[in-house]
């Protein structure tokens, strides 16, 4: 009877887990079609006006620009060094391998607004203060642990044995590497590579100390909307970024499945 | 070629080039992770104890020593306690239905948890400060329900804020321990079972214990982003619940007060690794 | 080319990793058409004489050549050889067909070529309706067959398969043996196995070659390393044996008298008087009784292990020494546990070894 009850509290939890996290997507979705320029929910009509004054937000071209740059070059970046650094790690021919491992995840365990200040005050000991330059090598920082904790992960279930099967079957390593590794670690490639991009194109913490007026991240200029006059254009523009995500996680879930993400096998 | 032509030395380059090209392939994140991480943070460390007169404890001082900034530490404590204890309550139970569901169902309890992971963190909060306004749905809810006869307050309240920040940690929390709990072989509960135990003996015994490695990943990473956390508290309860993170930023962006501002990062900083030292230990002690 | 000319060529292969000699100046000469097994325990230096010939790894000193040609220094995808892995190694992100055509792709065959190739090579291992079907999708026997496939598609100068079959299941495995003899036979394939396990080597091999510690102590056919081991190595790697320690007390032309604990016994060999050696005897040699002109020791029975067409008799002789018979129904009533019993084996099937330290 107890292991009954247990196994009922576990569902309970989980379905109530499950309403708790979608609860607030779902709300932002709602009011963006709000007709009144207040939240008011449930809604008494709906509208669609407030999807078309995102493009008339002060600043707001500039910003999604430059939070998408930041975002792509970062992650590109990060994939290369990340891979890179997963196979020296996975191949296990390098002195100090594992200390190295958990160097390169452990920025994702320290406070973000903490490494802000810190590149702060680096960059300009140093006299580096071009924003867009700054923001972009800042950005490797968040982004090249996301790589190297998934790329170690898939690289460790890698079999290094099917580049010399490649190799016997003609390929020389660099064909190897491309003919068979690349194609077979495509879902590591593609789970880092979207996670590293979202982490980098939510950044708050570490963007803020390093904007200037004139260059500011999509987060620093929503924040900025929602301190000065929250109203459901930021509702539309929320609603516009989430639908992006959950398309980027259809297509994920279609080529890898997302039960893979959680870090499960079957 | 004579058998001469391949001396034994042509093996120990061969050896050293594999480790070579491991140094090479290692070197850019090596760069990044020295020169863009490590290094600023010691450089961080240096400005916290100096001012315009060389080295000073002034600002150590003034964190540790007035009433108000320990009031500020211990929120940021108590911020990120709370929101690991009720992450970790709601989390744990909910990831033995996850690890339990299939098909269908599970597609749809997994993107429940990615969907919010890859949400905005500022999208989120900014959705909490709607739901939770007088005129929210949350009060209407309760209000229509019977519970409450007046809206409450709750924009803005400590309640707010932890509702919020577990919210938004929660996937922190239920994610390692789901990888752990799914890939449990059942046969321990059953074989402990088979050897006498009863179903809270089995659990304390086996599955809390084989679940443990899950469970300090969670906590450690859940507690470490909360304790830290900028937007959420800027969001949902603001100045009258000012943290280390409000007041590093404070110092930094407002006050213009770099060297109060860095001894405040080092100490957001100090309780950060000694989480990652404290989980790392916890995890690598024998079962 | 002849069929009996030289195909691949090992002279004096050596290789260290570090203090460990892995390969101690290997040579080895195999015949076109000819399917050899490295035989050994793990650590022997098989696998890495196994890479050394496919260029995965690189010998020390010494030199390859396959066909003709010297590959010493030849990168692996210009060797021409063929490779069966331990796990197979076939990429999961091709399918049956993609394997099997890989080789021929990289080597940028034409389409028509490249279909034909993998129809021929796929229902050679009997998967020919299976092409479409991705890898994760089959059986570890049909993995097996893939991985076959795809090395044979290439036409290799030499197949090599590094412990090919450990992974099946014993009966699968045993079937597999027959069938891969023949095939490579019908293919006129030139093949080397890496495997551990002898009944293996003695089922698919022409020649078997033991090795132990980077080095090849026999180089035989199963039938002669079985019934003429050279080594006390050999002896014990393939089948089981009696085995008795003593000293020489008289040499005479290849044969020796040997004074042992149960006794003085006559065995073929080359040693000096005063040697220390061990004479042996395969246990279908032992008989019940007495025969004329052989060995002969006896012992109270430790255990009785029926075996079908064969009983396996242990017996205790005492002085620490115990016989291993092999008997079948032929040779009267099989003993019982406890009882006291004679055995004989003819002096011309008892050899003795040099003793060493044992393996």
């Amino acid at each position: 009877m107890m292991t009954r009850a247990a196994i009922i509290v576990c569902w309970v939890m989980a379905i109530a887990l499950a309403l708790f996290l979608i609860a607030p997507l779902l709300v932002i979705a709602a009011a963006s079609f709000s007709p009144t320029p207040v939240f008011d929910l449930p809604l008494t009509g709906a509208s669609t006006r407030w999807y078309g004054k995102i493009s008339r937000l002060d600043g707001f071209w500039p910003s999604l620009l430059l939070s998408l740059q930041i975002a792509l070059f970062s992650t590109a970046i990060s994939l290369v060094c990340g891979t890179l650094a997963a196979i020296a790690i996975a191949r296990g021919k390098l002195p100090g391998a594992g200390i190295f491992a958990t160097a390169l995840v452990s920025p994702l365990m320290m406070p973000g607004l903490v490494l802000g200040i810190a590149l702060l005050q680096g960059f300009r000991a140093i006299g580096f203060t071009a924003p867009w330059a700054t923001l972009l090598v800042a950005h490797l920082v968040i982004t090249l642990p996301y790589v190297a904790r998934t790329m170690i992960a898939g690289l460790a279930r890698f079999d290094f044995t099917l580049i010399e099967a490649a190799r016997t079957l003609g390929c020389t390593y660099p064909g190897g590497v491309l003919r068979v590794m690349v194609p077979a670690l495509a879902p590591s490639f593609l789970i880092a590579g979207l996670f590293s991009f979202l982490a980098s194109f939510d950044n708050y913490p570490v963007s803020i100390f390093l904007a200037d007026v004139r260059t500011k991240t999509l987060p620093i200029r929503m924040l900025q909307y929602i301190e000065e006059a929250p109203d459901p254009t930021l509702a539309a523009l929320s609603t516009l970024i989430l639908a992006g995500t959950v398309i980027l996680l259809v297509v994920s879930d279609r080529v890898v499945g997302l039960h893979r993400m959680a870090g499960t096998s079957d | 070629m004579t058998e001469a032509a391949l001396p034994a030395p042509v093996a120990a380059p061969a050896v050293d080039r594999e480790r070579l090209a491991a140094i090479g392939f290692v070197l850019p994140s090596f760069v990044i992770i020295a020169g863009v991480f490590a290094l600023p943070l010691v450089l961080l460390l240096g400005v916290s104890v100096v001012d315009a007169n060389g080295l000073t404890f002034a600002h150590y001082k003034r964190l540790l020593g007035t009433p108000y900034y320990l009031g500020v530490i211990w929120n940021s404590l108590r911020l990120g306690l709370l929101t690991t204890l009720i992450a970790f309550l709601i989390s744990y139970p909910a990831a033995f239905a996850l690890a339990r569901a299939r098909g269908a169902l599970r597609s749809v309890l997994l993107a429940t948890l990615f969907l919010p992971l890859a949400a905005s963190v500022i999208v989120k909060a900014f959705a909490w400060t709607i739901l939770l306004r007088s005129d929210g749905i949350v009060n209407e809810t309760l209000i229509a329900l019977g519970i409450i006869e007046d809206p409450i307050r709750m924009i803005f309240t400590e309640t707010a804020l932890i509702v919020g920040a577990v919210n938004i940690f929660l996937p922190f929390m239920i994610l390692p321990i789901y990888a752990i709990v799914a890939q449990l072989d059942p046969r321990y509960a059953e074989a402990a079972a088979t050897l006498g135990a009863s179903p809270v003996g089995t659990f304390f015994r086996v599955i809390l214990p084989l679940t443990l490695p899950g469970i300090i990943a969670g906590v450690a990473l859940v507690f470490s982003l909360s304790v830290s956390a900028y937007v959420v508290p800027t969001l949902l309860i603001g100045e009258k619940y000012p943290t280390l993170a409000t007041t590093i930023a404070k110092a930094y962006l407002l006050a213009r007060e770099p060297g109060f501002g860095a001894a405040a990062g080092v100490v957001l900083l100090a309780i950060a690794i000694a989480v990652v030292a404290l989980s790392a230990r916890l995890s690598r002690e024998p079962k | 080319m002849s069929e009996s000319s030289p195909h691949l060529v090992v002279r004096g292969v050596s290789k260290r990793y570090g203090p460990t000699t892995v390969l101690d100046h290997i040579d080895l000469t195999i015949r076109r058409g000819e399917l050899v097994t490295l035989l050994g325990p793990s650590g022997c230096g098989k696998t890495t004489l196994l890479r050394a010939i496919a260029g995965l790894a690189q010998p020390d000193t010494g030199k390859v050549e396959l066909a003709g040609r010297d590959i010493t220094n030849v990168p692996p995808h210009k060797r021409n050889v063929g490779v069966v892995f331990q796990s197979y190694a076939l990429f999961p992100h091709l399918t049956v067909a993609g394997n099997v055509a890989f080789g021929l792709k990289v080597r940028g065959a034409a389409k028509r070529e490249i279909d034909a190739a993998v129809e021929r090579a796929l229902s050679l291992v009997k998967l020919g309706h299976l092409g479409g079907r991705r890898i994760s999708a089959l059986s570890g026997g049909q993995q097996q067959r893939v991985a076959l496939a795809r090395a044979i598609a290439v036409e290799p100068d030499v197949l090599l398969f590094d412990e090919a079959l450990s992974a099946l299941d014993r009966k699968l495995r045993e079937e597999m043996q027959v069938e891969l003899r023949r095939l490579l036979q019908d293919v006129k394939a030139t093949a080397i196995f890496v495997t551990h396990d002898q009944d293996e080597a003695l089922t698919m091999s022409d020649r078997v070659a033991v090795m132990n510690k980077g080095r090849i102590e026999q180089l035989a056919e199963p039938r002669e390393l079985y019934l003429r081991p050279a080594s006390l190595f050999a002896l014990n790697f393939v089948g089981l044996s009696t085995r008795i320690s003593g000293t020489v007390l008289a040499a005479d032309n290849g044969k020796v008298d040997v004074e042992t604990k149960l006794g003085r016994m006559s065995a073929l060999g080359n040693f000096q008087a005063g040697s220390p050696v061990i004479v042996a005897a395969r246990p279908e040699q032992l008989r019940l009784g007495e025969q004329g002109e052989a060995n002969s020791a006896a012992g109270r029975v430790r255990s009785v292990v029926f075996q079908g067409s064969r009983t396996l008799v242990e017996v205790d002789a005492g002085a620490g020494e115990s016989l291993l018979a092999e008997l079948s129904g032929r040779d009267g009533a099989i003993p019982r546990v406890h009882d006291e019993i004679r055995l004989s084996w003819p002096v011309t099937e008892t050899f003795a070894f040099p003793m060493e330290a044992q393996a």
